[in-house]
């Protein structure tokens, strides 16, 4: 008898409860899922080329059977211009995201690692980045080095890393003194494996969270930059830009500022929402 | 005699401490000239309040830590320093056991995976015989075979820190140092890894420093027995002749508050004054405030440790054939 | 107390090394310098002269200690555009700049602090709910979204304001609240949460047990405890008074530094991104340290906790 009941009820504990998600969660989630769809499959779903003209219908409204949401002033299908430009912000807030990810992440460690000199000096730059608007150092290092598409992945991959840099340093120090890290330590296992076999997938949880809160408002950022006409450059084009573009004709052609505007303001709202559940799910000790 | 196993010889362990970003730091002497050597197979006990030393003893024994002043010889050897690749490979041969088993396990990973953490850091032999020492491993420590692939949470503080002696004997070392390993468990668990120890020392001939506070427990399983206050060795020696007739008045002290199981009850000897502090160290012999026979010695020089008869050494003024005469002096001062 | 603002000034000046080093290093990286902050078109004695003195041709490190020296003396470069010193430039804007972000910062602190304490205080209600909502919006709607809409309503649509420039003081109006309506909500959302947290706290259930009203708990327990995270955000806000508003005066063609700062960067006008850059870090410098002036009135523990300084 025991040896049957035995694997059943570990099999139970194994299994995940998923936690109910609200409804408003999930429609984040999708909206997210659908805006990566459209980001991946841009070429199979876009009616027409970036760059096509139908001079026959510019600026036409949204609803007309040919153009879905309308043309702009040269012609060009706002539908295909608004999934290429998904498809680009995404890039960029995705490149950004990990790239600040993993630089913070790796400071902190080298942080908590080594202590003493090394650690004060990341938290030095630590408290620069947040006490300069990040937006003031982006314009300067644009204006020193022109705009293109690696340049602002990299730009905006410094924003935000100084959150998980003190996350990663805080959650590896206290691993090193007392504890698991130190217990592998000892076992003779060298740096690398006990920061990223070890301490790297217990604090992850945290680090994604984090992610999910610099995320949305590197979408911001680069949409900002990109709508003052200094992120992305034609004939490249992401969600600021058209919005920066449309604003020309906010008058006679609202629909081309409006519809790229929302969809950056749905992008980040989601985003936010799915953030803030899973803080409050996983870790509500982050504030 | 053979050498021993392992020789540690004036210790010194010194913290820096500093009050505020700019405040004037200080050192703490938290280990202070420690010197003692275990046998091969042999278990030393190390016994001491909170604040004794006794696990920063433990950690420059095993190498965690470098000493300020001092060596530790392993095999005849000195130990590499800290984080260097002979030091890590030097790992395989000695190992620790911690206080807080749940704390030594990675929450994220099933225990067989831990246990095999060292053979694949150590890289010993090939995947098939690791899977086959784990397994031999956990009937070693009497962990049934399906508690490999549960994770820590999900296990008893014994079964933990069974998991855990079971990855720290992973390499087959000679040497471990236990740090309290049992003081964090309930006491009708305490007597199983107490006797589990004691068994698997004696199967695999190891040699073991125990650290405990616990008098009882370090009666059960060491051979011979070191007594620290803040900092140094006070006595030394038998584990069986220490604990029946200690010499110095802090050992005393220790021995009347938990007595031999079956030994006469003697008048409990009840220690006045402040619990030891190491940053507030006092001069002379560090125990000479709490002390009921401290004389006007033992306020300006320390004594040092001395062999009083075979096997045993005592660090007391009161000891030793010239200054029995002042034990009399003393108590009248 | 003395070496609490030892060690924040020492940190101001460190916040200011740092962003000397970030202005060197970039400029360095990018190129001759002389050309750069001289323009291309200067005259080569001009050149010639600019590079003596400052130091170009004298080893990395002077060069990097006599940046350090140049900028002490106020010595910025000149606009590439029309010659003029690029801190005349950069001052001529302050006002314009400041006639928008400080009535906007008034705003945020009106609708903001007032919104979350309410909103704390009746938690659940309709007011609460719209102070969360908004909260929300502020943070995910872009400033140029939400200056995009008020021009589409009210100048396109209903036609009541100008959509841009700086004419009247009701070219003033749309600006100034699209700069304050997402910065109050941000304000009440913070506001509410440290005065939730400190309704929580066990010596205000003390104080309103021991039979204090609760009026009097809220106005002498809540609010100066809940003021001390929110001075926080406020001097952060004070720290973005010169470039806060980059976006929104771009939105609206206003002619402040942050329009002056857009220009200069397409123009790759250096001399003037420098000094802005210098001018922000400033503002943001000095407004932390008057937060953390404040602090010490408002938290005394801080002060003891500091000097006491056993970690």
């Amino acid at each position: 008898m025991a040896d049957v009941s035995l694997p059943e009820s570990t099999a139970a504990r194994r299994t995940i409860s998923w936690p109910k998600i609200p409804p408003l969660v999930a429609i984040a989630v999708l909206w997210v899922v659908a805006m990566l769809v459209v980001a991946i499959l841009a070429e199979a779903i876009a009616p027409y080329g970036v760059t096509k003209m139908d001079l026959r219908n510019r600026l036409s409204a949204p609803g007309n059977a040919a153009h879905w949401l309308g043309t702009d002033e040269l012609g060009r299908d706002v539908l295909t211009r608004l999934i290429f430009s998904i498809r680009i912000s995404l890039l960029i807030a995705f490149g950004a995201t990990a790239i600040s990810a993993i630089i913070g992440t790796l400071l902190g460690f080298l942080a908590a690692h080594f202590r003493g000199l090394a650690e004060q000096a990341v938290l030095m730059l630590a408290d620069f980045q947040a006490s300069m608007p990040f937006l003031i150092l982006a314009l300067a290092v644009l204006a020193f080095f022109g705009s293109s598409l690696p340049l602002l992945i990299g730009l905006m991959g410094f924003y935000g890393w100084e959150r998980y840099a003190r996350i990663a340093r805080g959650l590896a120090i206290s691993a090193t003194g007392q504890g698991y890290a130190s217990a592998i330590r000892q076992l003779g296992a060298a740096p690398s494996r006990v920061y990223l076999r070890h301490i790297l997938p217990n604090i992850a949880s945290t680090l994604i969270i984090s992610m999910t809160l610099v995320f949305p408002e590197v979408i911001l950022l680069e949409s900002g930059l990109s709508f003052l006409g200094l992120g992305v450059q034609p004939p490249m084009t992401s969600l600021g830009n058209m919005v920066g573009y449309g604003r020309e004709y906010i008058g006679s052609a609202p629909w081309i500022m409006l519809t790229p505007a929302a969809i950056i303001t749905l992008t980040t709202l989601a985003v936010s929402l799915i953030g803030d559940w899973l803080r409050d799910k996983l870790d509500p000790t982050l504030a | 005699m053979t050498e021993p196993l392992v020789s540690v010889d004036g210790l010194v362990r010194t913290y820096r401490m500093r009050a505020g970003m700019f405040g004037r730091s200080r050192d703490v002497r938290a280990v202070d000239g420690v010197t003692f050597g275990i046998n091969r197979g042999e278990t030393l006990g190390l016994v001491g309040e909170s604040g004794s030393g006794k696990s920063t003893t433990g950690r420059l024994v095993l190498g965690l830590e470098n000493p300020d002043a001092g060596s530790v010889a392993f095999h005849g050897r000195p130990l590499p320093a800290t984080d260097t690749s002979e030091w890590r490979a030097s790992r395989a041969r000695m190992q620790m056991i911690f206080q807080d088993p749940l704390g030594a396990l990675d929450r994220r990973l099933p225990i067989a995976a831990q246990v095999r953490e060292p053979l694949d850091i150590h890289n010993v032999e090939d995947e098939e015989f690791r899977t086959a020492r784990v397994a031999e491993l956990m009937r070693s420590v009497r962990l049934s075979d399906d508690i490999g692939q549960r994770y820590p949470h999900e296990l008893s503080g014994g079964q933990r820190q069974r998991a855990v002696l079971a990855r720290a004997l992973a390499t087959k070392p000679d040497f471990l140092v236990c740090d309290e390993p049992v003081s964090a468990l309930d006491v009708s668990i305490q007597a199983q890894v107490v006797n589990l120890l004691i068994d698997l020392q004696a199967a695999l001939n190891l040699t073991m420093l125990f650290i405990s506070h616990d008098l009882r427990v370090v009666r059960q399983i060491s051979q011979r027995v070191a007594v620290m206050y803040l900092g140094r060795v006070v006595e030394l020696g038998n584990a069986d002749d220490l604990f029946v007739s200690p010499q110095h008045p802090y050992t005393k002290a220790l021995v009347s508050a938990s007595p031999a199981p079956g030994a006469r009850r003697t008048e409990r000897i009840v220690l006045s004054g402040d619990p030891p502090n190491p940053a507030a160290k006092p001069g002379g012999c560090a125990f000479h405030p709490r002390c009921p026979s401290a004389f006007a010695r033992c306020r300006t020089a320390a004594p040092a440790l001395v062999e009083v008869a075979p096997d045993r050494s005592v660090a007391c003024h009161l000891t030793g054939v010239e200054s029995h005469a002042a034990t009399a002096l003393g108590a009248v001062a | 107390m003395a070496r609490y603002f030892a060690i924040r000034l020492a940190r101001a000046m460190i916040t200011i090394a740092l962003v000397v080093t970030f202005a060197f290093v970039v400029l360095r990286l990018s190129g001759d310098p002389a050309l750069i902050i001289m323009g291309p078109e200067a005259p080569p004695e001009v050149i010639a002269a600019f590079r003596k003195a400052w130091g170009l041709d004298d080893p990395i490190w002077m060069q990097y200690f006599d940046y350090f020296g140049a900028i002490a003396k106020g010595e910025l470069g000149r606009s590439m555009r029309d010659g003029r010193p690029a801190i005349a430039l950069v001052l001529e804007r302050i006002p314009a700049t400041l006639a928008l972000t400080i009535p906007a910062l008034l705003l945020k602190l009106a609708i903001g602090i007032p919104g979350g304490i309410f909103a704390a205080l009746h938690r659940g209600s309709l007011i609460d709910r719209a102070v969360m909502i908004g909260a929300v919006a502020g943070f995910t709607v872009p400033s140029f979204v939400l200056g995009l809409v008020l021009v589409l309503i009210f100048a396109v649509q209903l036609g009541w304001l100008p959509s841009g420039g700086q004419e009247t003081w009701r070219h003033a109006i749309l600006p100034i609240f699209t700069l304050g309506i997402g910065g109050a909500a941000v304000l009440a959302r913070f506001t509410r949460s440290a005065m939730l947290e400190v309704l929580g706290q066990p010596y205000i259930r003390t104080a309103s047990a021991k039979g204090v009203s609760w009026r009097a708990v809220v106005l002498s327990h809540a609010l100066p405890n809940a003021a001390i995270p929110t001075v926080t955000i406020v001097g952060f806000m004070v720290g973005t008074l010169i470039a806060g508003a980059v976006v929104v005066e771009s939105v609206f063609s206003w002619p402040g530094v942050g329009r002056l700062l857009v220009v200069a960067v397409a123009n790759r006008d250096l001399a003037v991104v420098q000094c802005i850059l210098l001018l922000v870090a400033a503002t943001m410098v000095t407004s932390n340290l008057i937060v953390d002036f404040l602090y010490s009135f408002l938290d005394p523990r801080l002060r003891s906790r500091e000097t006491a300084g056993a970690h």
